[in-house]
């Protein structure tokens, strides 16, 4: 087991400097790149595939990430943000299929199939723990969501027994509920819309997730809920990547510097958010 | 909601020191702790448990007229902040403030300088990772003190916070921490992740519930769905056209659509029409419903396999519809899907696994949230070994049922000792009298006889090809 692990070490050690040697032989884009942003050992990173940008999302989250009805691509602000990051690095940016956000991160740690986790991902220091993340591109918070004919709830009447909350597993929002209301019963789904869905048929009392997520399905799809709490947390996403992918990161930083600079982010906040935050 | 609150204490305060403005005023307070909390760090618990690494969230707002320059958070005697890293974060209403900062552990007290002042109405939230709370555990009050411009002042304590001592399941994952053996182990990517030797103690231990209420499940759904299979059987093979279209629409849907579908329908459809009922309660209902109709097939199918030639048989003794089913055609029936049913309940058991979707407290519940904690696979392997520890047992059984029941087929297997032709006869008076003694037990057993009589070389062709 060991030996073939090694070897198989090896083997991602080859095709990581294949890739490497690879784009750099492939040169103008990543040079004219590596030159913009003033420091050489930006270009210096691996891709999973040579020339794209792999991206890993729950893509359950509008209007961050999501899938339209009657579509297959992609959309939201996060997908424009990540495919204006991958044009400043002269990438293609490709999306895998839609995977259940706690496996995000174990997926990047491991490396292998998705170069960057984009998925309204907070920066927290035991997620610091398992990948790198990128400077933030958004501050959020967390927003708490009941029926709208619940009335006025608050943290207290919340905080009993029997008191059931649904929550996206793995997120901040799961961890808030666990610690700030230890002795309501948490339950763990896959995905914002299905604890919403679940506050709506009154599966739940109230379910806990990102506040822009949170508002834009109360004001979008699930009209007879409502944002009862909102909840400040002043939470900063970040795009997870892999530890031993340093160069990424700081590729990653470079462009979305550039983005902020250049005024793209503040375009894509308006287009998605109506306003710049 | 929160800062309304405040306001409201704020005002009352103000009221009551109006009302006792001569009596001595409450010393100002410019920082007020708002709350403070633990994350829990119990391995699939969710205690916070002393002496081990967990995360201390501290909250407080800076009020009107005042602005805060460090902060100061002390602990009770034996808590550590060593190795702690800490995440500072202001805010102003929803939006955040650009507040660095740095923090310097001393023992049990931590003590954040800020690099710029955190100003007045700002709620200014500590975040100190892998910090430990005293390894005895109880309640544990955050103390501590702030600078303002002004000078040093104390802080108010926090409610307190709940923790406990270290359990003996956790005693033996940090054994298992310090050894050699396991971080060389845990080293290689594929089996630290997999396999990581805590993880599977502490995954055994919190995932036993689960297990327990998967079996629970299965277990109280089956005989509803064996009953309900059976009927919709018999309503598939019934002689009038709408009881057969009732079957065959009840059964084809139900084994037509994915068992996830039916989940989300009976979890999400029935509170929207008035009807709540126990989660659990409604997980088995799901699972009967969804097996019934495999099983209506399963049995079915047996029925059918039972060659023509024996209700001929049946009704030569003079017995009638209802009495051939009972105790002729569904005793030799029940022997001959005994392997389908094991295996039909195997999938069924298996298939709990998706009432987790749907929050569900079962196996993979479980380990979806230990996953979630930890950030690795190992709870679901353990979960598997669970599925496991049920799932092989069966598996033997039905191979050896299916063995028994080919060889009996074949015709070998035990079979009575060769009689002279007088004990045939005695024996024959014998069954007589047990046949008028004890009816249903052994009509069977002559109508299997009458049955070969009567089966000519075709009948007994086609219960060869009819064995299911």
């Amino acid at each position: 087991m060991k030996l073939s692990s090694r070897i198989a070490g090896g083997l991602v050690v080859a095709c990581a400097l294949a890739v490497s040697i690879s784009g750099c032989s492939g040169g103008g884009q990543t040079g004219t790149q590596a030159s913009t942003d003033s420091s050489a050992d930006t270009a210096a990173y691996t891709l999973v595939e040579d020339g794209k940008l792999i991206v890993a999302s729950d893509l359950a989250n509008a209007p961050l990430d999501f899938v339209e009805e009657g579509t297959s691509d992609p959309q939201g602000f996060e997908v424009d943000l990540i495919n204006a990051v991958a044009d400043e690095l002269g990438l293609e940016c490709e999306y895998l299929p839609a995977m259940k956000f706690d496996t995000i991160l174990p997926l990047i740690e491991q490396g292998g199939r998705a170069d960057v986790g984009v998925s309204n991902i907070t920066i927290t220091d035991e997620r610091s723990e398992q990948v790198d993340f990128t400077d933030s591109y958004m501050d959020s918070n967390q927003g708490l969501v009941t029926l709208t004919s619940a009335g006025d709830v608050t943290e207290e009447s919340l905080n009993t027994e029997g008191t059931r909350i649904a929550v996206q597993a793995g997120t901040t929002g799961a961890s808030w509920v666990e610690e700030s209301l230890p002795n309501a019963e948490v339950v763990s789904l896959d995905d914002p819309v299905v604890a919403i869905t679940g506050v709506q048929s009154g599966l739940y009392q109230a379910a806990v997730a990102d506040l822009p997520v949170m508002q834009y399905l109360c004001s979008n799809s699930f009209t007879d809920c409502k944002v009862a709490i909102e909840i400040p947390t002043g939470e900063q996403y970040g795009i997870a990547v892999n530890k031993d992918n340093p160069g990424l990161t700081e590729a990653i930083n470079g462009a979305l510097a550039t983005l902020e600079e250049n005024g793209t982010i503040s375009e894509l906040e308006v287009k998605w958010f109506g306003t710049e935050l | 909601m929160q800062h309304r609150r405040w306001t409201l204490l704020a005002a009352l305060a103000l009221a009551l020191t109006g009302v006792f403005a001569l009596a001595a005023p409450q010393p100002a307070r410019a920082l007020t702790t708002e709350k403070a909390t633990a994350r829990p760090n119990e391995d699939g618990g969710s205690g916070v448990i002393g002496g081990m690494d967990t995360r201390l969230t501290w909250e407080g707002t800076v009020e009107d007229g005042e602005e805060v320059t460090s902060v100061t958070l002390t602990l009770p005697e034996g808590a550590s902040f060593d190795h702690s890293t800490t995440r500072i974060t202001a805010l102003e209403g929803l939006s955040r403030m650009d507040v660095t900062g740095t923090a310097t552990p001393s023992g049990s007290s931590i003590t954040v300088t800020f690099d710029q002042t955190v100003p007045a109405g700002s709620l200014l939230r500590l975040e100190i990772t892998n910090m430990q709370f005293p390894a005895a555990g109880g309640g544990v009050v955050v103390s501590g003190s702030y600078q303002t411009g002004d000078g040093s002042h104390e802080l108010a304590d926090s409610e307190p916070i709940a923790t406990i001592a270290n359990t003996p399941l956790q005693s033996i994952v940090n054994w298992l921490d310090q050894q050699p053996w396991v971080q060389a182990w845990n080293s290689n990517q594929f089996l630290g992740m997999f396999l990581r030797p805590q993880l599977l103690v502490t995954s055994f231990a919190s995932l036993a519930p689960g297990w327990i209420l998967c079996l629970g499940i299965v277990v109280a759904a089956y005989p509803f769905a064996i009953a309900l299979g059976l009927l919709f059987a018999m309503l598939k093979i019934s002689k009038w056209r709408v009881l057969r279209a009732i079957a065959i629409v009840y059964i084809n849907i139900l084994r037509g659509t994915p068992l996830f579908l039916q989940i989300y329908i009976m979890f999400f459809g029935l509170p929207m029409v008035g009807i709540n009922i126990d989660n659990n309660l409604l997980g088995i209902i799901v699972m009967a419903i969804n097996s019934s109709a495999y099983l209506a097939e399963i049995f079915r199918a047996g029925i059918q396999s039972i060659p023509q030639g024996q209700y001929e048989a049946a009704s030569s003794l003079g017995m009638n519809y209802v009495q051939t089913m009972f105790s002729v055609i569904l005793p030799q029936t029940v022997r001959r899907v005994i392997p389908t049913v094991t295996s039909d309940f195997i999938t069924a058991f298996k298939d709990t696994s998706l009432l987790s979707s749907v929050g569900v407290m079962e196996l993979m519940m479980f380990s979806k949230n230990l996953t979630t904690v930890t950030g690795n696979i190992t709870p679901y392997v353990a979960a598997g070994i669970f599925y496991l520890i049920v799932t092989l047992p069966l598996i033997k059984v039905v191979g050896t049922i299916e063995e028994n029941i080919a060889r009996s087929e074949r015709g070998g297997g035990p079979r009575p000792r060769p009689r002279r032709r007088a004990e045939v006869a005695d024996g024959a008076a014998e069954r007589m009298k047990e046949a008028e003694a004890a009816e249903g037990a052994s009509v069977s057993a002559a109508v299997a006889g009458v049955s070969a009589l009567l089966a000519s070389p075709n009948a007994r062709a086609k219960e060869a090809s009819d064995v299911c």
